[in-house]
């Protein structure tokens, strides 16, 4: 091999690349376009914050003496909160006429009317309640009713316990006065009548006591995780189609403006020329993707981490390197049946972006139909792609990576080779023609 | 027609002992069916200017390909100073220009030069000063960091040279250099080639165009359907195979049955050879003085009018037609 010629190769395609406005979109304004709109629209700054529902409140129960009434009630959704963030932002109407028309209108996720003598009902019985479920958005339709449903429960729990802790006081008076001292129930594990008494209505009130933790993946909980995935997602989608335009334009290209022949006719060989532009598409590859890391990090707030000292990061970098080489060779098969530039590159931008779609690298596999899921699991580009996300993301060790890595490692041999089969066959075949 | 068609016909000048830069010898090649070159043998002497002249799919480009190391030969020979074509440090010694333009539009004329440079394993600092006077002698200097994309059809012909002699090579093959330009382009064109035969470069010319090769060739071989059928200067060739003279003429309007009048002209003409394109005769004549009244005479006959009438001497396109029985271009 002529490491000049190599040289000259890298340098022309660095230079023609980078001229070329149409490879500058495809290279960076494409990738930063799908970042900033999942930083910014699919997943919004909010994302991963608690929601805060709007919800308008009609209360017909005013002036009422009673300890609890609808004053009450507006208060306690004023005070609720989860995870720090209120629950509710409350507007209160005069009557439930306005209150439906601004929830028809969607301007409200949900109300709430509040009948005459709710206070008093809730203290000597059952209290009515009228609860309006609304949408402010395709997507707050289904959270909004499970928050209602949600806080009704537990308003329902508060209000039991309160109900049980008040009628106990009295058992406990009036048991003293008139029930046998020491008095056990066998059938309850020999509990004194008083604690068996307590146990009993608090059951009533709340039969199960559930206990519930947050031991989601903070991937999936917060906002720059999510983001320091889909960056990755964006990385992957560019790497597929423009690592397909690159293998599978990189002889029709030379055959197109001329060159070739004059190429071939120079010291220099046909592999020189392979080895030159799969070397400058690499740089090339390595830039888009060091653009889209820090366009994910800075503006986006995307959480990628590195550490120079860390073996698992350099096998992530390695990955990447395997995974462009692995596409180039795709690339180059795929100008077996592409016989000019522009038929080339439209048939790597589809298959790029379907690829990347339907294969897990731009969407969670767990968002796709089992026959997709299928697909992402045998395509060695999303192995690659999630090694470096669990990686760079989510903190895995080299050890943990190494399978990917050797599985990575032989795809990528098997598409590469394949792919300077198809090269040297197109070579030939754009020669004679 | 000279029973000469598949066999070469050699002035006895080329069998002089001389110094030879290319021995092509009994080459062939095939495409499926197609024999595209077919048992050519010829020799190059060094700092000539060798014109291959022929129609468009007699074989040149495949020829030159195979001479450039592009294409592998089916049998036959090739070597460059005794070294073979096929290796790729002969290559070195070859500069190829092919028939389309070899230069990248987005890149600069220095650019485009210090690329090919590199393919021909030059680096280092000198290697700029050698492109940037390459591009001075080709008229280039001074649009040497502009875009090849602003240069006109010459220049980006002329930067094509330039492109050709990076590596110094002792042997420069230009495969149609000067199709599709107009002639103004053509003459600068071939003033430049005069300049790198100058340089004592041995030049190999592919051309479809008989005066580009009569201008420029000290040899020409004439090729058709893969053969060299005649090979000689073109002076030599015109002697041989050319007619004593050719009449010319225009005549006032394209005549309506072109048949018949070929038919009319041919009784007169050298072997009966008539060439008839849009409103223009070419006839080709023993005896101008005595034919050249009576052609006139059979075409007022024929109520046809003539505009001019010339007798000239035969060209490399007459030498082609009588060895062939076809026009070089044919429309």
């Amino acid at each position: 091999m002529m490491w000049s010629a190599i040289k000259a190769f890298i340098i022309k395609e660095l230079k023609l690349t980078f001229r070329s406005k149409a490879s500058i979109f495809w290279i960076i304004t494409w990738p930063a376009i799908w970042l900033l709109m999942t930083a910014y629209v699919f997943v919004p700054p909010a994302a991963g914050q608690p929601m805060t529902l709007k919800v308008g409140v009609v209360n017909y129960d005013v002036g009422s003496t009673s300890p609890f009434n609808g004053t009450t009630l507006i208060q306690i959704l004023n005070e609720s909160e989860y995870k720090g963030a209120k629950l509710f932002q409350v507007k209160v109407y005069e009557n439930e006429t306005l209150m439906l028309e601004d929830i028809r209108r969607g301007r409200l996720d949900g109300g709430f009317t509040i009948p005459k003598r709710f206070g008093e009902n809730i203290i000597f019985g059952q209290a009515r309640l009228k609860v309006y479920v609304g949408a402010r958005s395709l997507q707050s339709a289904q959270i909004a009713e499970s928050i209602l449903r949600g806080f009704i429960q537990g308003l329902n729990n508060g209000i039991s316990m309160r109900k049980v802790n008040e009628t106990l006081r009295y058992i406990e008076i009036y048991s003293e006065k008139y029930m046998p001292k020491n008095l056990t129930i066998p059938v309850a594990g020999n509990r004194s009548w008083i604690e068996f008494m307590r146990d009993w209505m608090i059951g009533l009130a709340s039969p199960i006591n559930a206990s519930f933790k947050d031991v989601k993946p903070k991937a999936l909980t917060e906002r720059s995780s999510i983001l320091g995935w889909m960056t990755f997602g964006a990385i992957g989608m560019s790497l597929l189609y423009s690592g397909l335009i690159i293998g599978s334009t990189m002889a029709v290209r030379e055959k197109e403006a001329g060159t070739l022949r004059r190429i071939l006719a120079s010291p220099a060989t046909s592999t020189d020329m392979l080895v030159g532009k799969t070397l400058s598409g690499l740089i090339t590859l390595g830039i888009m993707s060091a653009i889209i890391v820090i366009l994910g990090v800075y503006p986006c707030g995307a959480k990628i981490i590195w550490s120079p000292m860390n073996p698992a990061h350099w096998l992530a970098i390695i990955l990447l390197i395997l995974v462009s080489i692995m596409v180039i060779g795709i690339g180059m098969i795929l100008s077996l049946i592409a016989g000019t530039t522009e038929s080339a590159s439209n048939l790597s931008v589809v298959l790029g972006l379907m690829l990347a779609f339907i294969a897990g690298i731009w969407f969670p596999k767990s968002w796709l139909p089992t026959w997709m899921r299928f697909l992402a699991d045998i395509f060695p580009a999303t192995w690659a792609i999630d090694g470096m996300r669990s990686a760079l993301v989510y903190g895995a060790t080299a050890a943990e990576l190494m399978p990917t890595f050797l599985k990575v490692l032989a795809a990528t041999t098997i598409s590469y080779l394949i792919g300077v089969f198809a090269y040297k066959k197109t070579l030939r075949k754009y020669v004679i023609a | 027609m000279l029973k000469v068609k598949y066999g070469v016909a050699r002035s006895p000048s080329t069998e002089m002992s001389v110094d030879v830069c290319l021995t092509v010898r009994d080459v062939s090649k095939r495409f499926g069916d197609r024999a595209a070159v077919d048992g050519v043998s010829f020799k190059v002497h060094r700092g000539e200017i060798y014109g291959l002249l022929g129609p468009n799919g007699a074989g040149k480009t495949t020829l030159l390909s195979m001479i450039a190391g592009i294409l592998e030969p089916d049998s036959g020979e090739i070597s460059i100073d005794g070294l073979n074509a096929l290796d790729p440090k002969t290559r070195g010694r070859v500069g190829y220009c092919p028939q389309e333009p070899i230069v990248y539009d987005d890149l600069t004329g220095l650019e485009n030069m210090m690329f090919y440079a590199g393919l021909h394993g030059l680096s280092g600092g000198h290697v700029k000063q050698r492109c940037r006077k390459l591009l001075d002698q080709m008229g280039l200097g001074e649009y040497a960091s502009r875009k090849v994309k602003t240069y006109s059809g010459g220049m980006k012909k002329r930067l094509s040279f330039a492109i050709t002699l990076i590596g110094d090579p002792e042997l420069l093959l230009l495969d149609e250099p000067t199709t599709g330009m107009d002639p103004r382009i053509r003459r600068s064109v071939w003033e430049s080639i005069l300049r790198i035969k100058e340089e004592g470069k041995t030049i190999i010319l592919a051309t479809h165009y008989m005066e580009e090769a009569d201008e420029l060739s000290d040899r020409v071989a004439i090729m058709d359907l893969g053969k060299i059928v005649a090979e000689g200067s073109p002076e030599d060739l015109k002697n041989r195979y050319g007619p004593k003279a050719v009449i010319d003429v225009e005549l006032s309007k394209p005549a309506t049955d072109p048949e018949a009048v070929i038919e009319e002209v041919k009784r007169y003409a050298s072997e009966g050879r008539v060439m008839y394109r849009n409103d223009e005769l070419r006839v080709h004549v023993d005896d101008p003085d005595v034919v050249a009244p009576k052609i006139v005479s059979e075409l007022v006959g024929m109520g046809i009018g003539l505009k001019t009438l010339k007798i000239t001497t035969p060209t490399l396109e007459d030498v082609f037609l009588r060895l062939t029985g076809r026009r070089l271009i044919e429309g």
